[in-house]
């Protein structure tokens, strides 16, 4: 293939196989979602939060067969996808007469099981230190020459 | 739910353009997506077409009508797993070491014969164009009645068509590949879904608790009998229903059909080295698609309302049936004529009528002929649904008469030309006179015959089939050392020599036909009538089981299971499932029946286009 960017075309390739895991996921989960917002089926919620969660671990098992990460992208849109989420819930509460009393803890614990499935997922992958790192960006203010050796972090 | 169906459809058109822009900003060839389509999204949409090839929406219809006896011939996908694996990766073999790159010029070449390629380009333009048409014009019908008639039927074909079109002319093969990867992941998923979804939560009877109700008359979840000496349909009515055992059996050579088809050999030949094809065939084609059409779709088939009591209780259950039948429809549809049409430019066009085409000429030819191609699909879905149905109805049974033909080039060397065309001579016209064409021209021009569709309740593919391997074996005997065999023998032993297949030999090869045979005379030929009593009056037990379920579910199932264990046989053990990219070497090998040389047009269709382009002097 001349004038082919292979490495474009791989990335086309991952990208299209996470869109195959996370489109028919999240319909059947906001199928769910609402079916249990409707009928006030706290089980019809929590079924939407456990499809998340399979497409969430068929992400990474994608990951992990090709050898890849999530993209900046990704994390980006997962972060505002949950941080919208917990808005959500908390307005709903605030302005939904019944929210708080019905659903609101399932939503809740949906919500700490896909912040606890991340935050598992990393220590897995890059252990406890270096998970914690990924976050701590305020030792990044102001690096010393002692913090890249590798007995204390070795980040570069 | 009309809003919600164009939304879902809109999103589906908007992700689908979405992928064909990345596709094409990568620069990818658009007439075989580079050649290395990747191994996932291969498998994928290879099991949902599988799955969908054979018309969803048709298979929903006759479950409905006729019971547990229509969902029998869906235990074909364990066929049409098999007879994938054992061509396709030789096939796939073939394009790499000797260039044979689309499936007319693999048997073109092979066999060094003109006719074969025409076949394959009238086979490929059937399937683009009558029979895309026809699984197109079946799901408007459900978009209709979803917006409750602000669709019609019409502007659905028409619009469905159009963005089916518009990320196969901005992306290409690979493209087109990716998102019917997409869909198949989402027919299975919603398969799922929904069929519990019906069966957990509507009220009233569902399969487990009130079966299929079928018209009386009919026997809803048994086997009419093992053969009808019925003259046809159209002539006279079969007792019990169409789907006796030899029925099911000829019936179930349509997912050979899918899996031999020309789109699927195309995909197969284009697709990257890897162990994706018995992935595929074991897990999706035979394992998921199993799933779908031999479990769930009872449980969709036994409401006869499912829609509407969906919607009553979650409008996005219904939505989400609504986008089983559309999406298997779009993805059948997208991939019969993209891969027809491109085959046909690949085959026809570029060698012969336009020989010589700068890259940037030949893409502009590719969009041409594909928007060409979609005109085509949308105005026959549209206004001739009738001459889709009639036309489309023999592409499957046309693509099962390649059996012998691609046996050959695959593993027996012994086939000649001339017994593989007389074979599909005489395939091709049992088909289409055992079908309604042949019967409707025949009857209308001349006589009446005495036979109708499906004499002896026997399917169109099978009448071929016989005929077509019984001449091809006696033709054969004679032919066989013919002198074109040194050039077929070429190919077959670079086979040998690097691409053995472990167990073609000894007893290995014996137990491997011996339990296929077994399991295709219990799972779906006459055996299969012991299914209809055997798990619910148990033989020497003297007295009747209570199982909850059908006997026959029961049955089909279990030889399901056996078969789908079989499929992974041939892939794994027999290793017909993995290609390595690694042992290719290329060899020479000619087409016996086209002048060494470059590439030109034939001289009528060079005078031709000269006089449309006046380069005539």
């Amino acid at each position: 293939m001349t004038g082919v960017s292979q490495d474009r075309v791989q990335r086309l390739d991952r990208h299209a196989l996470v869109m195959a895991v996370w489109l028919p996921a999240a319909f059947v989960a906001a199928a769910l979602f609402h079916h249990g917002l409707e009928s006030g089926g706290a089980w019809w919620l929590a079924g939407s939060f456990a499809t998340v969660l399979a497409a969430f671990g068929a992400h990474v098992i994608v990951n992990a067969v090709l050898g890849t990460d999530f993209t900046p992208r990704e994390v980006a849109l997962g972060l505002f996808a949950f941080a919208l989420a917990a808005l959500a819930v908390v307005l709903s509460v605030l302005l939904t007469p019944g929210f708080a009393g019905r659903q609101f803890w399932v939503a809740a614990l949906g919500l700490v099981a896909l912040a606890a499935a991340v935050i598992l997922y990393m220590v897995i992958r890059y252990g406890p230190r270096a998970a914690f790192e990924r976050f701590d960006i305020i030792r990044d203010n102001n690096p010393r020459r002692a913090s890249r050796l590798p007995h204390r972090g070795g980040r570069a | 739910m009309t809003v919600l169906v164009i939304a879902a459809l809109g999103l589906l058109a908007a992700y689908a353009l979405y992928i064909a822009a990345l596709t094409a900003r990568a620069g990818v060839p658009l007439v075989d997506g580079g050649g290395d389509i990747p191994g996932w999204a291969a498998m994928f949409t290879g099991a949902g077409v599988m799955v969908a090839g054979v018309g969803l929406a048709d298979h929903l219809a006759l479950v409905s009508r006729f019971g547990l006896q229509a969902v029998h011939p869906a235990m074909g996908l364990v066929l049409g797993a098999m007879a994938g694996l054992l061509v396709q990766k030789r096939l796939w073999v073939a394009a790499r070491i000797a260039g044979m790159a689309s499936p007319g010029e693999a048997l073109g070449r092979y066999y060094g014969s003109i006719t074969l390629r025409i076949v394959m380009l009238t086979l490929a333009v059937l399937f683009a164009l009558p029979w895309a048409a026809h699984i197109l014009s079946g799901a408007a019908p459900v978009i209709t009645a979803a917006t409750g008639g602000v669709i019609g039927r019409a502007p659905a074909v028409w619009g469905l068509a159009f963005f089916l079109f518009l990320p196969a002319v901005v992306g290409g093969w690979r493209a087109g590949v990716l998102v019917m990867a997409l869909q198949s992941v989402m027919i299975a998923v919603l398969f799922a879904a929904v069929s519990a979804f019906a069966e957990g939560v509507l009220p009233g009877q569902g399969f487990l608790s009130g079966g299929i109700p079928v018209a009386e008359g009919i026997l809803r979840d048994m086997i009419p009998g093992v053969i009808q000496p019925s003259a046809g349909i159209g002539k006279e009515v079969a007792q019990g229903g169409i789907f006796t055992t030899v029925g099911i059996v000829s019936t179930a050579l349509l997912f050979v059909g899918v899996a031999l088809s020309p789109g699927m050999l195309y995909l197969a030949q284009t697709t990257a080295a890897g162990r994706s094809k018995g992935f595929g065939a074991v897990w999706l084609v035979a394992g998921m698609g199993g799933i779908a059409l031999l479990l769930l779709v009872p449980f969709l088939a036994a409401r006869p309302d499912l829609r509407a009591d969906l919607a009553a209780v979650e409008p996005l259950a219904a939505l989400g049936l609504v986008l089983i039948v559309v999406v298997a429809a779009q993805l059948a549809a997208a991939f019969f004529a993209t891969s027809g049409t491109l085959i046909v430019v690949r085959e026809l066009v570029f060698p012969f009528v336009l020989p010589g085409l700068t890259p940037r000429g030949q893409r502009l030819a590719v969009r041409i002929a594909l928007a060409l191609a979609y005109a085509g699909v949308a105005t026959l879905g549209a206004f001739a649904p009738v001459a889709s149905a009639v036309f489309g109805g023999l592409a499957l049974p046309f693509a099962v008469q390649l059996l012998p033909a691609l046996v050959g080039l695959a593993m027996v060397r012994w086939i000649s030309r001339s017994a593989v065309i007389a074979g599909l001579v005489f395939g091709l016209l049992l088909v289409t006179f055992t079908d309604t064409l042949g019967l409707v021209l025949f009857e209308g021009l001349f006589l009446d015959l005495p036979w109708g569709r499906w004499p002896l309740t026997i399917h169109a593919a099978a009448w071929g089939l016989a005929f077509n391997v019984a001449v091809v074996l006696l033709v054969s005997i004679f032919t066989a050392r013919g002198v074109e065999r040194g050039h077929r023998d070429r190919l077959h032993d670079e086979f040998a020599a690097r691409w053995q297949v472990p167990q073609t030999r000894g007893n290995g090869r014996t137990a491997l036909w011996s339990l296929t045979l077994i399991w295709a005379f219990l799972a779906m030929g006459p055996g299969a009538i012991l299914g209809n009593s055997f798990f619910s009056r148990p033989i020497f037990a003297g007295t009747e089981a209570s199982l909850g379920v059908p006997s026959l579910w029961v049955w089909q199932i279990l030889f399901w299971l056996i078969g789908t264990a079989l499929v992974w046989w041939l892939a794994h053990r027999a290793r017909l499932g993995q290609t390595d990219a690694g042992a290719v070497r290329v060899i020479d090998l000619p087409d016996p029946a086209v002048a060494p040389g470059p590439a030109r047009a034939p001289d009528w269709i060079a005078a031709g286009l000269a006089r449309v382009t006046r380069e005539a002097r």
